[in-house]
């Protein structure tokens, strides 16, 4: 039902492109109202497992929902919702027939993708979802654009390729694709560590992990607003999210050695993405970079491996979810409104868009993990989490990335105060898509105040329960 | 919720929705945000006053959210808190009708009180943390909150001067962040506890622990301007008068000062922190910043240069205070928090007048400024001779209670610290006063405006004039009931009681 | 019964219009020197000195507790209070009067404020009966008195009142020092009391010392007496006439009401103390005879004066018993002095006046100061240096510091290098890199199981 009605929703936008809009929309509203249902099934009775067409594994395909994927479902709905009001003001009649029926489709992927249980389900989704991704960036039209998507398809191809190979390898070996039964079955051999490298490498690829991060800024930059949006909050989240799930579930034989070394990319990522973010002149530009560090701050919760780095790193999905939709949504209505997104000449835009603004600073504020925000609560768990597995050089790099982003956040944040000079022609800015954006930030900014919430669901059906044991 | 566990979130409240309501109003709305503004200051007084009123007659006031799982985000009201809450609600309404008058007919004015009250609400917050990570989530709120104000004037001077802040406040923040995160994980509580929550930790933590400790302070150290962490509060010289005003007297510094208050006596405890062996070189840092500060505001031309590097030696006191160890130190130590920021907001309220007046900017423009404008320069002088410690006034109460403190501790050489505090002050205090009031007049003041028979606007008059009475009032009425000083005896034995 | 009650009923109105009595007399000065407050009125100089005038009147002594003052504070008078007040009364009428004649009716608004205040400031330093309400008084009076200085004077007094200043700071430093030895020692912090507790303080030399010094800076005793001959050249009379009345005789009285003079007993100390004080006279005789000039008189008067007062201390340290016998006699002594000194004043006011004295060139030793005077400026030069010579040039090492960090673009222009070359080749690279993990994966696992 989940995925079904986003399918139903593309495929009714696609066949009536002009109502595209009201569709879209409608169908949004419905997904939530769907996740909402979900979340108060899996609150009230636990981890769920559904077996689609009566198959059950380890044939069939299997759905299987507890509190980690209610939370990315919750996310995607919340943050697809954002991104659906804010598309209904941002795209013109020609773009949104295109626009419409992708984004459910890509939706649909999504949540098939969290609910999956099986590794070769999570292939399935994994290269729709890919497709989708790319098409929307394309859409923006345009050399670069197309370029970036093309790139982007590339390294989609090829990270999907890669876990393909190792689907197959552990098919092979194991004759499941069940992540459950795999996780009973699965013995150290030779067969077995070429499939689990080969299907790290690919999903790090697709999560962007410094250094494979060089193909995400280009297409994030280039793509329309809402599809950058989408791409940052929940794209790249979705290839975490498998590879979280199969290190959780499979890998429990991966030594400390791999887990510091993902670690170390993860610090570099979030110094190399800090430092290039505040390299960079154009404002789009500057929050791709800001993705690649905060995408590394996710893999400093390897090395740490406790439940309260892994909810660290969760908290910190969600509420980057959040903050960088916003700060893209921004982004976007900087663009549309003055457009260009040069950050030197921003002081003429900025001021004449307070709410952007202020949506731009609050995401900021979570990005920069000050408090209150979500940004925050993630920072404070995976900085206690450093500190009680005596790793505290983790703890550093945190603070040294909070650090990078608060001065790019306020590199930007510093010209709403500027005097500004001639007001240069502009273009107005639907409510909408302002109040999105607000909407957003404002999202990640309560992450920081209702932290409990979502931290007891994220405990449903013990995602993490393996880690207490080891 | 009840009354006592509502009362604190109201506190809060009073300024943050009339902030909240500021920020949506249109500009030209004067009338709807000045009556909020005053409104909300009001209101925040008239709670204060029942939240003294309850915590004397030992009324247990506490606001508890869930945060963490195991954290709290509490707002608790204590002897402690209650001194601090009360001199930000005084001063905030002394500064919104001075910010009222300062502002009128520029820009930007529903940002800039919007901000105001965000701010307040922050100091507020920090006042009433009940324990650590409350206190770091308000500190941080005030970080942000003050940055659109030094900005403000959104010159580029002004955004050098943010920056500057920025860096100094964050990364300061960072470090009180990773403190507090280590202090928790060794304790597993963060609550403020009188006497402190550490001293049952084992002998062999004690190293980790004064890693913490210096932390801990340097987080809060970089507000508070101790040497040589402050760097960002000259330069944030360029916000608007009201704002300086605020910020020096009740928000960001005091925001450091009471934060390390808060460190020494309710997490580490006083006499634990002594026999840590921390408490000595926290007093060598705060003399060294009391007696570079001085010598730096010498040389100041610029009026309200020099009133900064004058607050980044007088805020040491305070720590200076704590520092030795001792019960009248502390209540010296307290009550210069209170007097400090009486005296310097009316020295920057005089100082805004000035230039809001005549364009008077440098202490070599002041001329015989004291004919043209005699009743701001009362005020001045007031608010100079209680910096300077001249009896009967305010100043002369904190650094009588310091002094003796130092003596009750056996630290004599403090004194010698405070003697030549008080030289460097009356040096570089006087001569804007020989200038003001005797040297000969110039010809015309930089950019004059007029304001018919009075001096200047009664909005920019009464404020500084009101602040330079409570001067007065604190050193003169010091030993009446409910006075800043009592109220530090009533604390102190609290925190000294066996 | 009748008669308790009548009685209580006469303490009730006994102590409110003592209390009020005593208020007033410091009180009324000090609300009279808002401008505002006595606009409407006649002779608000005179007016002010009336509290004063009555409560000489009154036949006993009075005094007041004032818990709630400052730390807890009092007004009293007595017998030698009545004395020095009745000379200050006197001397101020004087002076009130000497200040309107010599403008004629158009006194200045300001100099009346700077007038009241240290009118203010010297009743109240009489009537105090404890440390803080003294010190607190005469740091009124002092600063008072310094802008009479200043806001009357010449290029010249400006000058006096400049040292006077400062001098006036280091005082009051050294007098703060006192009080928080006092009070270390002692909670209550009356005369009487404090005599009693340093006799026996371990300390008591310190604060014996530390309150001679700073009241020897306001007297203007030697060596410390530098402002006075200058400020007796100014051309004010009734700054003048009051010079020994304001700053010296109250530093004197501070002088007996601080001190446990005739409970303790210094020999060393006094000695020394002695010998200063006939060093003293004897300076003022030399300066006097060799700076021959009429007006400068009453300074060198003064000079020698108080020598002889710190002379007869320095006896009364060494055999506190004389002290104990004639010690009353220093209140007379230092009326007499403001006395003397006024009468001096005024004498030679009048006959310079009168005859119209050739004005003898000056000395050039009268306009450089002695290198002893110098040192004040000394220090601000050094402090100026400090300031402006050295730390300008720290922070030029640091910036240049800064400057070599800021070399570091050098190389983050490499690493942008890195990131765009990344980003050009990206097939090649990719597929690299993926193999590269690829492998690093599969020997990190073979790691684990073998």
């Amino acid at each position: 039902m989940v995925i079904l009605l986003p399918l139903a929703g593309a495929m009714a936008c696609f066949l009536w492109p002009q109502r595209g809009v009201q569709l879209g929309l409608v169908s949004a509203l419905g997904v939530v109202a769907c996740v909402a249902v979900l979340g108060w099934q899996v609150v009230e009775q636990g981890a769920q497992r559904y077996a689609v067409g009566g198959w059950g594994a380890p044939l069939g395909i299997d759905l299987y929902a507890d509190g980690l994927s209610l939370l990315m479902l919750m996310v995607t709905a919340v943050v697809g919702l954002g991104i659906s009001v804010y598309s209904s003001g941002y795209f013109n009649r020609d773009k949104a027939r295109d626009f419409w029926p992708l984004w459910m489709f890509l939706w649909a992927a999504l949540n098939a993708l969290f609910l999956s249980a099986d590794i070769f389900n999570l292939y399935v989704t994994l290269e729709l979802l890919g497709l989708a991704a790319v098409a929307l960036v394309a859409l923006a039209g345009g050399a670069d654009a197309l370029t970036g998507a093309m790139r982007y398809l590339l390294v989609s191809l090829l990270g999907s390729l890669f876990f393909l190979l190792s689907v197959a390898l552990l098919y092979h070996s194991f004759g499941s694709v069940d992540i459950a039964i795999l996780a009973e079955r699965v013995e150290p051999s030779p067969a077995v560590w070429a499939a689990l490298g080969l299907m790290s490498a690919g999903l790090l690829l697709k999560t962007a992990l410094f250094p494979l991060h060089f193909w995400l800024p280009p297409a994030h930059a280039s793509a329309p607003a809402p599809v950058s949006a989408l791409l940052s909050a929940l794209v790249v989240k979705a290839s975490f999210y498998i590879l979280l799930r199969l290190w959780l579930e499979i890998f429990p034989l991966a030594n400390a050695a791999l887990a510091q070394l993902l670690g170390l990319l993860g610090a570099a990522a979030v110094l190399w993405g800090g430092i290039q973010a505040l390299r960079q002149t154009r404002l789009k530009m500057l929050i791709a970079y800001s993705t690649v560090a905060q995408l590394g701050y996710l893999f400093l919760a390897f090395p740490l491996a406790s439940i309260i780095g892994w909810t660290g790193a969760l908290y910190m999905l969600l509420s980057h979810a959040a903050a960088k939709t916003a700060m893209f949504m921004a982004a976007g209505n900087i663009l549309r409104f003055g457009g260009h997104d040069r950050i030197a000449d921003l002081d003429r835009v900025v001021q004449r868009l307070p709410l952007t603004v202020t949506a731009f600073g609050l995401a900021g504020v979570s990005i920069m993990g000050l408090p209150p925000s979500g940004g925050f609560i993630a920072k404070w768990l995976l900085l206690e989490a450093a500190i009680r597995s005596g790793q505290w050089w983790w703890g550093i790099i945190l603070i040294l990335g909070g650090l990078l982003s608060a001065t790019w956040v306020f590199k930007v944040i510093g010209y709403a105060f500027t005097q500004s000079g001639t007001p240069h022609e502009s273009r107005a800015v639907p409510v909408s898509m302002e109040w999105a954006a607000l909407a957003m930030a404002l999202v990640a900014i309560l992450l920081g105040l209702f932290a409990s919430w979502p931290l007891v669901l994220m405990e449903i059906g013990l995602p993490f329960g393996g880690e207490v044991a080891g | 919720m009840s009354w006592n566990a509502g009362l604190p979130l109201l506190v809060l409240a009073s300024s943050l929705l009339p902030g909240l309501v500021i920020f949506f109003l249109p500009e030209e709305r004067v009338a709807t945000r000045t009556s909020l503004n005053l409104a909300g200051a009001a209101l925040k007084l008239v709670l204060v006053g029942v939240m003294i009123w309850g915590v004397f007659h030992g009324h247990h006031y506490e606001t508890r959210l869930p945060l963490l799982p195991e954290l709290d985000l509490v707002l608790r009201a204590d002897a402690l808190s209650v001194l601090f809450v009360t001199l930000s609600a005084v001063l905030w309404l002394a500064t919104t009708v001075y910010a009222i008058g300062y502002l009128e007919g520029s820009p930007n004015r529903s940002r800039f009180f919007g901000f105001f009250s965000l701010c307040v609400t922050a100091t507020v917050g920090v006042a009433l943390a009940g324990n650590l990570i409350t206190f770091v989530l308000f500190y941080e709120l005030l970080t942000l909150a003050t940055y659109p104000l030094i900005v403000h004037r959104g010159t580029e001077v002004a955004r050098r001067a943010g920056r500057t802040y920025l860096i100094y406040t964050v990364a300061g923040g960072a470090l009180l962040l990773i403190g507090t995160v280590w202090l928790y994980t060794l304790t597993g509580t963060l609550e403020f506890t009188a006497r402190g929550f550490l001293s049952s930790l084992d002998e062999s933590q004690h190293r980790v622990l004064v890693i913490i400790f210096v932390l801990l302070i340097a987080g809060p150290g970089v507000k508070a301007a101790l040497v040589p962490l402050h760097g960002w509060l000259p330069q944030a010289m360029v916000a608007p008068a009201p704002v300086s005003a605020l910020l020096h007297a009740v928000a960001v510094v005091k925001a450091g000062a009471f934060g390390i208050v808060r460190v020494v006596y309710d997490v580490y405890g006083i006499q634990f922190a002594a026999s840590l062996g921390v408490t000595l070189p926290l007093a060598i840092v705060a003399a060294v910043t009391i007696i570079y500060g001085s010598m730096r505001a010498l040389f100041q031309d610029d009026l309200k240069r020099r009133l900064a590097f004058s607050t980044v030696s007088q805020v040491a006191y305070i720590v200076l205070g704590i520092a030795v160890v001792g019960p009248i130190a502390t209540i010296g130590g307290l009550v210069h928090l209170v007097h400090q920021g009486v005296m310097k907001i009316t020295l920057f309220f005089c100082a805004g007048n000035l230039a809001e007046t005549l364009g008077i900017h440098k202490v070599s423009e002041m001329n015989e400024v004291g004919q043209r404008m005699p009743w701001t320069m009362v005020a001045f002088t007031v608010g100079v001779f209680g910096m300077i410690g001249v009896p009967p006034l305010a100043g002369f109460i904190s650094k009588w209670y310091l002094g003796l403190g130092a003596l009750d501790a056996g630290q004599g050489w403090v004194i010698f610290i405070l003697a030549g505090s008080s030289l460097l002050n009356a040096a570089y205090f006087l001569p804007i006063l020989y200038a003001a009031w005797f040297k000969a007049p110039a010809d015309t003041w930089p950019a004059e405006r007029s304001f018919g028979r009075r001096e200047t606007a009664w909005a920019l008059l009464a404020p500084p004039l009101v602040t330079a009475l409570l001067t007065l009032a604190l050193g003169l009425l010091a030993s009446a009931p409910f006075s800043p000083l009592q109220w530090a005896h009533f604390i102190t034995t609290l925190e000294y009681a066996p | 019964m009748g008669a308790f009650y009548y009685d209580s009923g006469i303490r009730a109105v006994n102590a409110t219009l003592s209390t009020f009595l005593l208020l007033s007399v410091p009180g009324l000065p000090l609300l009279l020197a808002f401008p505002a407050l006595r606009s409407r009125l006649y002779w608000p100089c005179y007016i002010a000195l009336l509290p004063a005038l009555i409560l000489l009147t009154v036949p006993m002594g009075v005094s007041i507790e004032l818990p709630w003052l400052l730390l807890g504070s009092g007004l009293g008078i007595d017998g030698v209070g009545r004395l020095l007040l009745a000379m200050s009364v006197l001397l101020w009428t004087a002076a009130v009067t000497l200040l309107h004649t010599a403008k004629g009716k158009t006194v200045d608004d300001r100099l009346t404020t700077f007038f009241l205040l240290t009118l203010a400031g010297n009743l109240g330093v009489i009537l105090a009966t404890e440390l803080v309400g003294f010190f607190a008084f005469s740091a009124l009076m002092g600063y008072g008195f310094y802008a009479l200085l200043v806001a009357g004077g010449d290029e010249r007094t400006r000058r006096a009142a400049r040292v006077y200043l400062v001098f006036l700071i280091l005082a009051d430093l050294a007098l703060f020092e006192a009080l928080l030895i006092a009070a270390a020692t002692t909670e209550d912090l009356g005369f009487e009391a404090v005599r009693q507790a340093m006799a026996q303080s371990p300390s008591s030399t310190l604060y014996l010392s530390m309150v001679l010094a700073g009241f020897a800076a306001k007297a203007g005793v030697w060596p410390l007496h530098f402002w006075l001959p200058l400020a007796f050249g100014s051309s004010r009379p009734a700054m003048t006439l009051l010079l020994g009345a304001v700053p010296v005789a109250i530093a004197l009285l501070g002088v007996v009401r601080w001190l446990p003079l005739g409970e303790t007993s210094l020999p060393a100390l006094g000695l020394i103390i002695q010998g200063m004080g006939v060093v003293a006279m004897l300076y003022a005789i030399l300066a006097g005879v060799e700076r021959a000039q009429l007006k400068m008189l009453p300074a060198y008067a003064t000079i020698f004066a108080t020598g002889l007062f710190v002379t007869t201390l320095g006896t009364g340290l060494n055999d506190p018993a004389v002290w104990s016998r004639q010690g009353n006699l220093a209140y007379f002594f230092i009326v007499s002095l403001g006395f003397g000194v006024a009468v001096l004043v005024v004498t030679i006011g009048w006959l310079q006046a009168r005859y119209h004295y050739p004005a003898k060139p000056e000395k050039k030793a009268d306009d450089s100061s002695p290198w002893f005077e110098r040192w004040p400026s000394a220090v601000m030069r050094w402090a100026a240096q400090m300031g402006v010579g050295i730390l300008p040039r720290l922070r030029a090492a640091w910036r240049a510091k800064v400057g070599r960090l800021r070399q570091v673009r050098a190389w983050q222009r490499i690493l942008d290098g890195c990131e765009r070359s990344l980003q050009r080749w990206t097939f090649a690279i990719t597929l690299f890199l993926l193999l590269a993990s690829v492998i690093t994966f599969v020997m990190a696992f073979v790691g684990v199981s073998s």
